[in-house]
């Protein structure tokens, strides 16, 4: 039982940093229609940042945070207004093409600013645990959780409670239509994409804790990140949260009574299982393709 | 009105035809029409970037010493070396092209291996389909070599199911009272790390060892903490850990979180990587942990001070094992040159490999009929912050401390 239990608690805390990961992934593709293949590559440069902080300055990371988003975030709206603004109303090819080329140029550049060896930030509590019960709760992962739910609140609080979040919501269920009201819609996308970009790093600063990462670290992370989003639905921040979950649980109770080698096949399992039954995914929902515009 | 166009393009396309025909005798006909003083030209294709970049840019940094060394003492046969280097980005189709692009485009005269088993499974098949000499300076899987390949040739000491078979010998032959009674085995699904593992296990069963975990993961595993929950709940006094880098930090620092420390510690690779590893999970920790390693840049073997001392020169601080192994695949490819006394025929270098023993800086090595290894590794154990060699005992720098104690030797 207990091990059981064991199981679950390291699968919240791991779903609770999936969900951070992946949710300005969700948002940008709710509100912009752009998978963005270079989401784990921001992850990352997340992560090299608040190593540097930590490392040079002795930040602690998770207090970094509050510097490493806004920085990733002018990064992101650099990178929008440079590289994704002049295809944002291309078929959605050429964003997919476009932001795999990012991902490598991100690499590349972060191999040459940070180099390619392996990196782990490593505050004095990264590798301790609270025992509760004879069950142990590692520090790093609470705090990061706590971490990520913060910031999760924050954007769900952003996107539901200001003018802003109303504009974004608007701008994602019918862009023509928020163009009629008065909605900038390519302001809001610029800063969509940006608040995205912006809490992927802010998951980055959590994940440098949690695993070592390289520049290359970021494909594992994609893959991981697409099927959060496609399980709960794209373009839904709530869905992304409930497949990030599901998934951090799926992975630890299949290594603990299944194997460890399935642990990560097991949940794309799901996730395609889910989709069978629900194509639009667990929150998402199926857009009307029988109207016809005028 | 024109008197028979077609034909005299036809004649056109002839005359060009011809031209190129003879401008590419002229230039693709490799070394052998050369007048010797063009620099003989070495084609590797290296993870530079992606999940293996870290030992990919070490081999990279093991070649170009290998070169800046080889060059200072006037080359290979007179010759100067040009090392060709490709990035794969740690991908199987990438490195096949380039392997492929290095031969036919830009027509190097001999090739080197690259990272991992992984990667030079497919890269060594171009290196034979093509007759082309294979020297490997990683990729130590028994699969590489159950082919039937000619041209490839292994430069470490032993193949990956002879990695660990010096410490399980040693653990076999303690006293029973201080042989491990119980032992775990978590493992990377990895053609390298999975035969080491293997091999170790089935030696410590037969000395009576009792196997209570024993589970594979998936390469692309990130979380190991509940893998350290399974292998707490076991209670092993032997860890034997099946790592690449990044999965061998981890688990570590999942144990330590779960709080549980068995008595002693082996890990494939990941310790081996010297400073990285005591960065990743705390110099303190490493204190007793054991691993097996090619490479110890104090150790007296030939050329190993002039090559940590190029190494220094060049890039600071010790070589890295994975530079060190590129620099010994260097060195093999250097002395079947020199063995032969040409680079025409690759079927003769083969050969001469199959034949002799090459000195390097991993020590002396040589090979079987299909290329692989016939040496022994060197066990190294973490302490005091520091890596030495404790076994084999006539190479060992020290004796082997007992058991694994994370926070210090305290």
């Amino acid at each position: 039982m207990s091990e059981l239990v064991q199981s679950i608690v390291l699968g919240l805390l791991l779903g609770g940093v999936y969900a951070l990961a992946a949710a300005g992934l969700t948002l940008i593709f709710g509100v912009m229609r752009i998978i963005n293949i270079a989401h784990g590559a921001f992850l990352v440069v997340g992560s090299f940042i608040s190593y540097t902080l930590w490392n040079t300055f002795g930040i602690d990371p998770f207090l970094g945070v509050l510097i490493t988003t806004p920085v990733v975030f002018a990064l992101g709206w650099l990178t929008y207004k440079v590289a994704v603004d002049p295809i944002r109303n291309a078929p959605m090819a050429s964003t997919v093409l476009l932001t795999f080329g990012l991902a490598l140029v991100l690499e590349a550049l972060m191999g040459y600013v940070w180099g390619n060896d392996s990196m782990s930030t490593r505050p004095s509590y990264a590798d301790a645990s609270y025992s509760v019960g004879g069950l142990f709760i590692p520090k790093a992962q609470l705090y990061g959780g706590v971490v990520a739910v913060v910031v999760l609140l924050a954007l769900g609080a952003l996107l539901t409670r200001t003018w802003l979040g109303r504009a974004i919501r608007a701008a994602a269920i019918n862009p023509t239509g928020a163009e009629l009201v008065g909605i900038k819609v390519g302001s809001v996308a610029s800063l969509v994409f940006a608040i995205g970009i912006g809490v992927a790093g802010a998951g980055g600063a959590i994940t440098g804790v949690l695993y070592p990462f390289v520049p290359g670290s970021h494909y594992q992370w994609i893959a991981r990140l697409l099927a959060i989003v496609v399980l709960g639905g794209m373009g839904s921040l709530n869905g992304a949260v409930l497949a990030a979950v599901l998934f951090g649980l799926t992975e630890t109770i299949t290594a603990t009574y299944i194997s460890p080698s399935w642990a990560t096949a097991v949940p794309y399992a799901v996730v395609f299982l889910v989709l069978l039954l629900r194509p639009q995914g667990l929150l998402g929902t199926r857009s009307r393709e029988d109207t016809v515009m005028a | 009105m024109s008197t028979n166009p077609p034909l005299r393009r036809q004649a056109g396309f002839a005359v060009v035809g011809v031209l190129a025909l003879a401008l590419a005798a002229c230039g693709g006909s490799g070394s052998s029409s050369k007048d010797g003083k063009d620099p003989i030209k070495i084609g590797t294709s290296l993870p530079l970037t992606g999940e293996f970049s870290q030992p990919g840019k070490a081999a990279e940094q093991g070649y170009k010493v290998w070169q800046a060394v080889v060059n200072d003492g006037g080359g290979l046969l007179g010759r100067k070396v040009e090392l060709v280097i490709k990035d794969d980005a740690s991908n199987q189709n990438t490195i096949v092209t380039d392997y492929n692009a290095l031969i036919s485009r830009d027509k190097v005269d001999l090739l080197v291996g690259s990272y991992s088993s992984l990667l030079n499974l497919p890269a060594s098949a171009v290196a034979e389909r093509n007759r082309k000499l294979y020297v490997e300076p990683a990729g130590g899987s028994p699969k590489m070599f159950n082919r039937g390949f000619k041209y490839l040739f292994y430069s470490q000491q032993g193949t990956a199911d002879r990695q660990g078979i010096v410490f399980a010998d040693w653990v076999a032959s303690l006293p029973a009272a201080q042989r491990p009674k119980t032992a775990a085995y978590p493992t990377l699904d990895d053609p390298f790390a999975a035969p080491s593992v293997d091999a170790i296990r089935a030696i410590l069963e037969k000395a009576g060892v009792k196997t209570v975990y024993k589970q594979t993961y998936a390469i692309d595993t990130k979380n190991l903490d509940t893998i350290a929950s399974a292998v707490k709940a076991a209670d092993p006094e032997l860890l034997v850990h099946g790592a690449s880098f990044d999965d061998g930090v981890s688990l570590v620092r999942s144990l330590l979180k779960s709080g549980f420390k068995p008595k002693w510690l082996y890990q494939t690779t990941a310790p081996s990587l010297g400073d990285q590893y005591a960065k990743a999970i705390g110099a303190a920790n490493t204190e007793g942990i054991l691993f097996a390693v090619s490479h110890d840049p104090a150790a007296k073997t030939p050329g190993n001070p002039a090559f940590v001392a190029k190494y220094k020169e060049m890039y600071g601080g010790n070589p890295p094992e994975d530079a060190a192994d590129a620099y010994a695949a260097g060195e093999v490819l250097g002395a079947a040159v020199k063995g032969v006394g040409s680079i025409d025929d690759q079927a003769k270098l083969a050969d001469w490999l199959r034949k002799s023993a090459v000195d390097t800086v991993l020590g002396n090595l040589s090979w079987n009929a299909n290329g692989s290894p016939k040496g022994e590794f060197l066990i190294g154990q973490w302490q005091g912050g520091k890596v030495n060699i404790v076994l084999p005992k006539d190479v060992a720098t020290a004796e082997i401390v007992q058991g694994w104690k994370p926070g210090g030797a305290s």
